[in-house]
């Protein structure tokens, strides 16, 4: 018996052909962020890598653009750490909370470890995930220290420059609280400086849930 | 093959048309707005607009229409309210383009217009109770939960369309 | 991309004049459909018009195919979506009165709300009844708080409940549909037509 008429047939046909389809195509990972290209073309920019001398700069004339994000645990970071730095360490680096640090365009984010090992890994994950103004900090803690804290002096076969460097780096040891002998001060250890510390406020993207209800 | 094309007011569209248009619809909905279509939110809208504006003090304190009460917004002003006011001018074009318009009551000539009404009236509210406990009605839950494959649509549809047809029976004096 | 206005694509003042635009097309298609007469609406539960069976169905498997479809494209992102939340025995019960108030009184809102508008007064009884019966609920809302505020499964969808690979469900869903479609057009031949 015809009970359908050939048209409705071929449309119901079609209907399951196309929900078949859904079955045939080809799986893919989607793919969160970047691709690779833009990763390795942000990898070698030269912005990646801010110098310990800016950061200096920068934190002495309180700069309000940037945030110091250090990324070692806990521990470390209350022993030792820069004015004003927040500690994500980098196995809560994908929290909620820290999110609405990383992911922002308002401020410079500027990773930091006592290398760049766990900084540079910190870049990377954020970076591939779309985030915007990433750096870090060249040569980590040990560099801040050999250059901003204990400069080392440079010997008279060096260039004019280089003594420049060293009395604008000596200065700013000492807004770090470092003392140097020649001043009557008491101990020479680094020792974090009592400033206030800043609130960074990051405001949350705007994104909306869908709702619904009936 | 199929010669019976009759020409009267009833002449709507072929029902696989217009659903592959609500379809449409309902994908372009989610694609806008991340949600479903509904319908009786917008009356428990105006049922808690009502009783907040007859008796506020008494809207405050029951939980459920404190739940929608804010100072800020009336409740009116929900996506569904404007919604539903957009079904009443489309149905209303698509009725005056086909000649549709009429005060009447439609009811099976077996029966009176005022057991029709009555009948109405009874299963408004029992619609209405039900919308509120499965928190959508077949729009809402069911069509637009299917959409998007959520449990609670499919188990309303088929509690929708399975209870329906198990009383169909008892009524099937109003109908045919 | 999509959704675009969660997504802060378009600008959240846009959302009620969509709204409206979305309720006029949704209205018209409906109307035009034949979904402002009771008479046919009813049809489906006593086989001499399955317009309810064929519009429903086929409008949940266009959507869906067209969802996903959009998704695997990248235009709609699926997890964004607002997805009816899973009250067991709340869709289960409210589903049921539901049913019932359907073959009473002929309506269901969306429907109900285009024969208003094309000045069917036994619509804008039911519309009123569907009036009272939230008034019902709400008086009572104690009463029933525990149906509709328990056994909360949150926003699952089949694939949560079940770990179905969602293309497959459609594909199953669309052949259950078309089959659907063919054995109401069988069963339609069978019974007596009713003229309305």
């Amino acid at each position: 018996m015809k009970f359908l008429s050939n048209r409705y047939l071929i449309l119901g046909a079609i209907l399951i052909i196309l929900a078949g389809g859904l079955l045939l195509l080809p799986k893919y990972e989607k793919q969160e962020g970047i691709r690779s290209k833009q990763l390795l073309s942000h990898a070698i920019s030269p912005e990646r890598y801010i110098s310990t001398d800016d950061i200096s700069h920068k934190i002495i004339s309180q700069d309000p653009s940037f945030i110091l994000v250090d990324v070692r645990d806990e521990e470390s970071y209350n022993n030792y750490s820069l004015p004003n730095a927040i500690n994500i360490p980098l196995s809560k680096l994908l929290d909620e909370d820290s999110l609405t640090y990383l992911n922002q365009d308002q401020f410079d984010v500027v990773f930091y470890s006592n290398n760049t090992f766990l900084a540079d890994q910190a870049w990377m994950l954020c970076d591939r995930l779309g985030f915007k103004n990433l750096h870090v900090l060249k040569g980590g803690l040990n560099t801040w220290y050999t250059t901003i804290i204990n400069p080392t002096k440079p010997n008279e076969a060096m260039p004019e420059t280089e003594f420049k460097l060293y009395s604008t780096r000596k200065a700013a040891s000492m807004y770090y609280g470092v003392a140097y002998p020649d001043q009557n001060f008491g101990n020479d250890l680094p020792t974090t400086p009592e400033t206030p510390k800043k609130v960074v406020t990051v405001e949350k993207k705007k994104k909306r849930k869908a709702e619904g209800g009936c | 093959m199929n010669t019976k094309y009759k020409t009267s007011p009833h002449q709507y569209w072929n029902p696989y048309f217009g659903g592959f248009l609500l379809g449409i619809i309902i994908i372009f909905t989610f694609y806008l707005t991340g949600r479903g279509l509904g319908a009786s939110g917008a009356i428990k809208s105006s049922v808690v607009t009502v009783v907040e504006n007859v008796a506020p003090k008494h809207a405050e304190s029951n939980s459920y229409y404190s739940q929608f009460i804010t100072d800020d917004k009336s409740p009116m002003n929900t996506w569904l309210v404007y919604e539903a006011l957009g079904i009443l001018i489309g149905a209303f074009i698509s009725g005056s383009i086909s000649g549709r318009i009429k005060w009447r009551v439609q009811h099976s000539p077996k029966i009176t217009a005022k057991r029709r009404l009555i009948f109405a009236l009874i299963g408004g509210i029992l619609f209405g109770l039900g919308a509120q406990i499965a928190r959508g009605c077949t729009s809402g839950a069911a069509l637009s939960g299917m959409a998007v494959l959520s449990t609670g649509g499919f188990l309303t549809m088929l509690s929708i369309f399975g209870s329906a047809y198990a009383f169909a029976y008892f009524f099937r004096k109003n109908w045919i | 991309m999509g959704p675009l206005i969660p997504g802060g694509y378009i600008p959240l003042e846009w959302d009620s004049i969509i709204a409206i635009f979305i309720g006029i097309a949704f209205g018209f298609v409906l109307e035009a459909s034949g979904f402002s007469s009771s008479r046919k609406l009813a049809g489906v539960f006593y086989g001499y018009d399955f317009a309810v069976l064929k519009v429903f169905f086929t409008a949940a498997a266009v959507s869906v195919i067209g969802i996903y479809y959009m998704d695997y494209l990248g235009y709609l992102d699926i997890s964004k979506l607002y997805v009816h939340p899973t009250y067991l025995w709340g869709a289960i019960i409210g589903g049921i009165i539901m049913g019932a108030g359907f073959v009473t009184g002929g309506f269901c809102p969306g429907t109900s709300l285009c024969a208003v508008a094309i000045g069917k007064l036994d619509a804008w009884i039911y519309v009123f009844g569907i009036m009272v019966g939230v008034f019902i609920f709400s008086e009572l809302f104690n009463l029933f708080e525990p149906i509709y505020d328990g056994y909360n499964f949150g926003n699952i969808t089949l694939i949560d409940s079940f770990g179905w690979n969602p293309y497959w469900v459609i594909f199953i869903f669309t052949i259950i549909a078309v089959l659907a479609f063919g054995i109401a057009d069988l069963v339609r031949k069978k019974i007596k037509s009713v003229f309305y």
